[in-house]
This record gives C-alpha cells, structure tokens and sequence, in this order.
C-alpha cells in the first residue's frame, strides 16, 4: 500500500450528508454518534472516505475511531492533536477521553491516564493523579470510618433536600454531601453550592463538597444532562457509579449513600435502581429517603422552578430554606425567574 | 514574561511534542508524559527549566505529552508556546 494523501474535514457539529456519512463510519467501528457532540475532525481520503475521526463535547473526547486499514500511520495521534487543540482553545485545559477498555493503551501512549473502566467503556483525562489529587483535597480533617454521602444538583435547595439531608445525617456520624459542580443547570453552579452550604450550615457533621468533572459530568455521566433524548433502560451510569465506588468512596471511607426516591424524573429513577444493585454487591448501602411533602404533593427543585415562572413566591416561601428563598427574591434570583420564562415560552 | 493566557504547540506525533501552557499563580509547575520517560525523563525536565530561564518564566502551568522528540524539537515547542501564551506569535 502507497502512502495516501488525506485532507481534514472539520464540523462545528458534522451536519447534513457529512453527519450521514460520519455515522455510517462510526457504526462499522462499532460506536455511536453522540447527539451532544460540539465539533467533530475527519481525516478523509482523497475520495471523500473516511480514515479516521474524532469528536468534542465540551472538555470530553469521544468518538474516536480509526479505520482498520488506515491504522498504525499515526491518525489517532493526529486526531487526538487537533481534538485537544480545540478545547483548549476553548479554555479547557482539563480534558476527558471516552474509548472502549480495549483502546486504553494506545491512549495512554498519547498522554491520557485512566480514570476508571467498566466491562464495555473507560474514561480517560490528561492530568496525571488527576482524580487521586480531587480526591485526596476532599479528606481534610473529617475522615473517619463508615461515613455516608449524597450526590446532588440542587437547582435550587428546597426543603426536599434538606430533609433527606437532615435525615442521612442523624444516621452517620460523617455525611458528605456532593453538589454538582457541572454548569449545566438553571441556577449557576457557584449558587447551587452556596445555598447548599448556607442552607445546612446549622448541621455540624455536615461537609460540602464540589464535584469537579468527577461526578454525574458530562465526562462520567453525559446522559444525565439530556435527559429528555433518553428512554430510562438507556441511561449510561456505571462509569460513574465506578468512580464513585474506586475514588470517591474508598478516599473518605463512605459506606452508605443516600438518595431520595424519584416519583417523577424517569433517568433519575432508573439511576437510583441501577445504584442500588451496583454500590450494593460492593459493600455501599444505598438508602432510599422518602422525599418531603407539603400538601400532599412531593417537595422538588422542578416544582421551584415552575413556581418561579410563575412568579408565585408565596407558595415558593413553603418549600424552601430561608438562604434560598433570599437568593430568588435577589434581583440574580428575578433574572433567573426570567430565564426560565422565556426558556418555557 | 508574563504567561497571559493558555496556548499549545507541537502534535503527539511521532517524534514531537504537544506543549500546553496556562498561566499560574504561584512559581512553575511542570508535568511530562514520554514514552520515552525513563531514558530521557530528566532531560527533558532540564530542557523546559532552561528554555522558561531563558525566557524569565516565573510563574506557568507547563504540561508535555512527549513522543520521542529531538532537543531542539522540544526547544522550538516551548518557545512556541510561550509566545502564543504572551500573544506575541511569530
């Protein structure tokens, strides 16, 4: 075989006949086109074919596939290049690297270290100890043994969340709570994190901590965060439960982890389901707290949210914490209220 | 010079160097990945602190995913870098 003469083909996503034929590609190499992809490289024959592609979604890599032919003349290494190039240019400087767990050495040839794997899939950043340094900045001087957690968005805190909060909190002697640190919710990550620390600030066995791009991120847990493309048998988590079990747990002890039960968000209920089985066969009981009601009707982030487009604060003053009532009454908390009105139509 | 913002140089193939630089609050702080780690891991460590004192580098985050580079390859990266970093390219 000669040596070929490619050419690049960028898309800011592919689009069109390019998306056709990149999907067509993909699904030879036995990988799906992801819908939340931002950018995505080719390298094309000079016939238009496909060798090899790769593909951004904010700071994760994925989609990386070269075809069988075109291997060992260094197309990944090319590939990885520009992907990186790209995100850095777009200000991230940590980056994430999706792949199947029969593609991680040739990864980690190309600088990326491993983060963790399951059966099918592994997750891969390009900071060395990356995790292991998240993880260890989190011990501080709580560590002691069988400490719980929660993992939660909170957007906003209600009082739902602060009585599975309270309630996890009489039953261990530690409890760590995990806010998403993601920005990819109403209320900006920074103020989801402050009303949550203000708002259990009375419970002195209580620690805060972010998250960073280690949990439920659209690096370990892209589904979560769109959610309405998804049927629940679909939601990908175990990479996710994976790291929260190898890192998380193991780094502060944690042996229970509690969650609340999830009468309406379909992705969140199968999420608690699949936890239960997974964290339980390795030694974390989950906890499933009934949520709160008032009135008959369960007290949630969504129903705050709702209540704020329609800008009745009186019922919004019931199922909050005082810290996040002040927030939404803030003039920030009115631009978010308009936000979602306008996002609602 | 003062590193103003994040850059990269360099490709991870064969025989380069992918260089990415940001700036950093406090003193130089310098990560290398080579596949050539054990034979030549030092030197290229000494190569980076010579080309950021060359430049009067104080403070910058400098990671490098190495493939088996030349010297003066990985000299020419890191210059690169820099420059791009400071805005000043070319």
């Amino acid at each position: 075989m000669g040596y070929e003469t490619y050419y690049d083909e960028f898309g800011y996503p592919m689009k069109g006949i390019k998306l056709e034929k990149l999907k067509e590609f993909l699904m030879r190499e036995e990988l799906s086109y992801d819908e939340g992809i931002e950018f995505t490289v080719n390298i094309c024959l000079s016939d238009g074919k496909i060798a090899a592609t790769g593909s951004l979604q904010g700071n994760v890599l994925k989609c990386i596939a070269v075809a069988d032919e075109y291997q060992g003349e260094g197309l990944a290494a090319k590939i990885v290049t520009l992907l990186m190039s790209k995100g850095f240019e777009n200000g991230h400087s940590h980056m994430f690297l999706f792949t199947k767990t029969e593609n991680i050495i040739i990864f980690s040839d190309l600088g990326f270290y491993l983060i963790a794997e399951t059966k099918d899939a592994a997750l891969m950043e390009n900071k060395k100890d990356g995790i292991r340094n998240f993880v260890n900045s989190l011990k501080g001087e709580h560590n002691c043994s069988n400490a719980g957690a929660i993992v939660l968005n909170c957007n906003p805190f209600t009082n739902g969340h602060l009585y599975l909060v309270e309630t996890a909190a009489k039953m261990c002697r530690i409890l760590h709570l995990f806010v998403v640190s993601e920005d990819k919710s109403t209320f900006p990550a920074k103020v989801r994190f402050e009303l949550v620390k203000r708002g259990v600030e009375h419970l002195n066995n209580v620690v805060v901590h972010p998250t960073s791009d280690y949990l439920i991120s659209s690096a370990t847990f892209p589904t979560y965060f769109i959610k309405e493309k998804y049927k629940a048998g679909d939601i990908n988590c175990m990479l996710d439960l994976t790291i929260f079990c190898e890192h998380f747990a193991k780094a502060l002890n944690i042996t229970r982890r509690f969650v609340g039960t999830e009468p309406f968000d379909v992705v969140t209920a199968s999420y608690n389901i699949m936890m239960k089985s997974f964290l339980g066969e390795r030694g974390i009981d989950v906890i499933e707290v009934p949520r709160l009601e008032e009135n008959n009707y369960p007290v949630s982030a969504s129903v705050v949210r709702k209540l704020m487009a329609e800008g009745n604060y009186d019922e919004i003053k019931k199922i909050v914490p005082r810290t996040t009532y002040e927030y939404i009454i803030s003039d920030r908390g009115m631009k978010i209220a308009e936000k979602i009105r306008s996002s609602r139509g | 010079m003062e590193i103003k913002k994040k850059a990269t140089a360099g490709t991870l193939e064969s025989s380069d160097i992918f260089v990415q630089v940001e700036p950093n609050d406090n003193g130089i702080e310098i990560n290398i990945t080579s596949i050539v780690y054990n034979q030549f891991g030092e030197d290229i460590e000494r190569t980076v602190r010579e080309v950021l004192s060359e430049f009067g580098v104080n403070s910058v985050k400098i990671q490098l995913k190495d493939r088996g580079a030349v010297e003066c390859a990985i000299r020419a990266r890191i210059e690169t870098a820099l420059k791009r970093a400071e805005g000043m390219e070319d």
